[in-house]
């Protein structure tokens, strides 16, 4: 008897049952449905991290702080000596030269950000302008944009201004690949679409604020006087916008904070109020360096580490996101496999349902089993056919189970981001279905089931013939 | 006769098999001893409960004796394996019952042809023997029916077709006309001596009507309570 023999006579004998089976293959198709679309939402949520690092180069970015910053000691507001050390290496232009000539190094430059008003037309808003090197329009996610282009040059009165900065000013620009659709709330807002070429080549105004003041007093008197005159005056910069950044999703992981990006020579070129000054300001220190944070990039993935030695011997600190994402990666194990764990019950469920069936099916056909033995039916056979019964449950169970999933996972994705699209979100896809996780749901169910046939399968063949053709 | 009678195809020697009720033990079979030639009908005649059943599924390989020897073409059934039983039943004997015992849910054909599937004839030549065989027996018609809608005489004719399926060294046919009229009953022995008379195959007939087996045996052996009371 061979193995296509079995599967039609298996597939013959549940077909006989037809309720039956179909019952005990639900209980199959749920317990799949319920595994797959579970993992699946691990493994969406892991591709969608692992996308957002990757389409950001992330894999390839270093951050260099100057000092072993205590966190949780700032964030509870102490900025006592302890919680700086003092004799770390200050982030100065020269320690960006000295970064850039390291080899596997693409480029190292220094962080600057500062608070800044735009306006464009009458719209405004507030945000955080970044200034970067020209350079950075070849990378990732840079060089790929909405609309327009990166700047050209270091010292270019241009701008590049994220999708979500023009949407706080009630300009949605709009995207061909996700068409933006406004919600009532928006048209009473007064939120527009608007075409990405009406905004590319326009001029915003950035609005620095200008502050006029001595280093802090350590007189609490003398810090009245500082405060007595206004000391801030605002200070206008037209740009160009050459650019819009594309939509970024819950996922994205962006080094850069910024509403706006400048090139880094313009930026040098603005009066203005930065964080670095705010923080010299409160750390009361003399001898800091220039910068807080000094950005790297490396060639390739694997300069990452060569790279990160040569910065910690240079005594700073070095950030990297792949120290994370190890991290990350563990954290994604464990809840794959607490939501495969929640699956597999559901399945074990139905592999209870499988043994009932068969249990059911071979007392029903006990008299077919002794005629089967009687006209030559070996137990091997016997057991195979059974063995084939329960594996086509599983098969069918898998099946229909992952189109079950599947079908779940998009009506939860379409409900997710009708939640998050009016937000100004892109559309996201949270479940992710690799060929692994379909092939992996047949076998896993495939077996299930023929642990489940087991018994059921040893029982039949062990049926005494000359018993079961008295059988009735 | 035909075939080589100095070497019997079946020789039973001191067969006892004893079925147990808890610690009791109810024999069924005592001590019988013969044999049976190849190409000859062989008759067991015996009341219901005489053990002739018994002594059948045992030559059938179904069960397995208690004590004695069954020789079939000089190997000892008592010495084999289930596996070997179940090679013993596919290929060297075609068993037929009273109650027919076809599988209810398949057709005719597809009741013969289950019996060449575990014989291992390929599946685009199954169809054409199951034909031929039921052909053989008069139903070349009724292929698409299920037993159900089978007269007895006819569900029992696709019993043989069916026992002749992968070409069987003896027929063993248990009352195969218990459960049928007496005009189909005389046209079952008539098919049934018609194939050993054709196809010189060897059949052991168990009945309960003497007549019927002094009719077409030359063989008779007569049990009573598990015991060859005479020949």
């Amino acid at each position: 008897m061979n193995l296509l023999d079995m599967i039609i006579l298996g597939f013959e004998n549940l077909w006989r049952t037809k309720l039956r089976t179909t019952l005990t293959v639900i209980g199959v198709v749920v317990g799949i449905g319920a595994l797959t679309s579970m993992i699946s939402f691990g493994t969406g949520m892991q591709k969608n991290i692992t996308d957002a690092f990757r389409n950001n180069d992330l894999f390839t970015s270093l951050t260099v702080t100057s000092e072993k910053i205590d966190i949780q000691q700032m964030m509870s507001g102490n900025f006592e000596r302890d919680t700086i050390v003092e004799d770390a290496v200050p982030l100065t232009d020269s320690l960006v030269l000295a970064i850039q000539q390291i080899p596997g190094v693409e480029i190292a430059f220094p962080e600057v950000t500062f608070p800044a008003k735009l306006r464009l037309g009458n719209a405004e808003t507030n945000t955080t302008v970044q200034a970067v090197p020209a350079q950075f329009g070849e990378f990732k996610p840079y060089n790929d944009l909405l609309g327009g282009s990166f700047f050209s040059h270091d010292s270019a009165a241009a701008a590049v201004i994220r999708w979500e900065t023009l949407r706080r000013m009630k300009l949605v620009a709009d995207d061909p690949e996700n068409p933006v659709t406004l919600t009532a709330k928006d048209s009473l807002d007064g939120v527009k679409i608007i075409a990405i070429d009406s905004i590319v080549g326009k001029n915003i105004n950035l609005i620095s604020a200008v502050i006029h003041l001595p280093r802090m007093p350590l007189n609490p008197i003398r810090v009245m006087q500082v405060f007595e005159e206004d000391p801030f005056t605002e200070k206008v910069t037209p740009l160009r916008i050459t650019g819009i950044l594309k939509r970024s999703s819950p996922f994205t992981s962006n080094i850069f904070s910024g509403g706006i990006l400048i090139p880094m020579k313009t930026a040098d070129q603005i009066p203005r109020v930065s964080f670095e000054t705010v923080l010299d300001f409160l750390s009361n220190s003399e001898n800091r360096g220039k910068y807080q944070t000094i950005h790297v990039r490396v060639n390739e993935i694997k300069d990452l580490e060569p790279v990160r030695m040569k910065l910690v011997e240079m005594g700073v600190e070095v950030f990297t996101i792949t120290d994370q994402f190890k991290e990350l990666k563990r954290g994604f194990l464990i809840m794959d496999t607490i939501l495969g764990a929640i699956g597999t019950i559901a399945l074990f469920v139905a592999s209870l349902g499988i043994i009932n069936t068969m249990i059911m099916s071979i007392l029903e056909r006990t008299r077919d089993i002794g005629i089967m033995k009687a006209i030559g039916g070996a137990e091997s056979d016997i057991r195979k056919i059974f063995f084939v019964e329960a594996a086509s449950i599983g098969f069918l169970g898998a099946l229909f189970g992952l189109i079950l999933g599947w079908g779940v996972t998009r009506v939860a994705n379409v409900v997710a981001n009708t939640k998050l699209i009016p937000q100004g979100e892109a559309p996201i896809d949270l479940f992710y279905f690799p060929l692994w996780l379909i092939l992996g749901a047949v076998a896993f169910s495939m077996v299930v089931s023929l642990a489940a046939g087991l018994y059921p399968a040893i029982r039949a063949a062990r049926i005494d013939p000359v018993k079961a053709l008295r059988h009735d | 006769m035909n075939g080589t009678p100095e070497i019997p195809l079946i020789r039973i020697s001191r067969l006892s098999k004893s079925y147990f009720k808890g610690e009791v033990e109810i024999p069924a079979l005592r001590d019988v001893t013969f044999a049976v030639n190849r190409g000859e009908i062989f008759s067991i005649v015996g009341k219901s409960g005489s053990g002739k059943s018994t002594l059948l599924n045992l030559i059938g390989g179904l069960d397995h004796a208690t004590s004695g020897e069954i020789i079939f073409e000089e190997r000892n059934l008592s010495r084999m394996k289930r596996a070997e039983l179940a090679l013993h039943r596919r290929f060297s004997v075609g068993m037929i019952f009273q109650s027919f015992n076809l599988i209810p849910s398949r057709t005719a054909l597809e009741n013969v042809s289950l019996a060449l599937t575990f014989g291992g004839i390929p599946r685009r030549l199954r169809k054409k023997r199951s034909i031929e065989l039921l052909d053989q027996v008069g139903l070349g018609a009724r292929l698409t029916h299920k037993p159900s809608e089978l007269s007895g005489g006819e569900a029992q004719r696709v019993a043989i077709a069916r026992a002749l399926a992968n070409n069987p060294k003896v027929l063993l046919a248990d009352e195969p006309t218990g459960n049928l009229d007496s005009i189909t009953s005389e046209e079952i022995i008539a098919l049934l001596l018609a194939l050993n008379q054709e196809k010189g195959i060897t059949i052991l007939l168990v009945t309960h009507d003497q007549e019927t087996a002094e009719k077409v045996s030359k063989a008779v052996i007569r049990l009573k309570d598990g015991e060859i009371v005479n020949r």
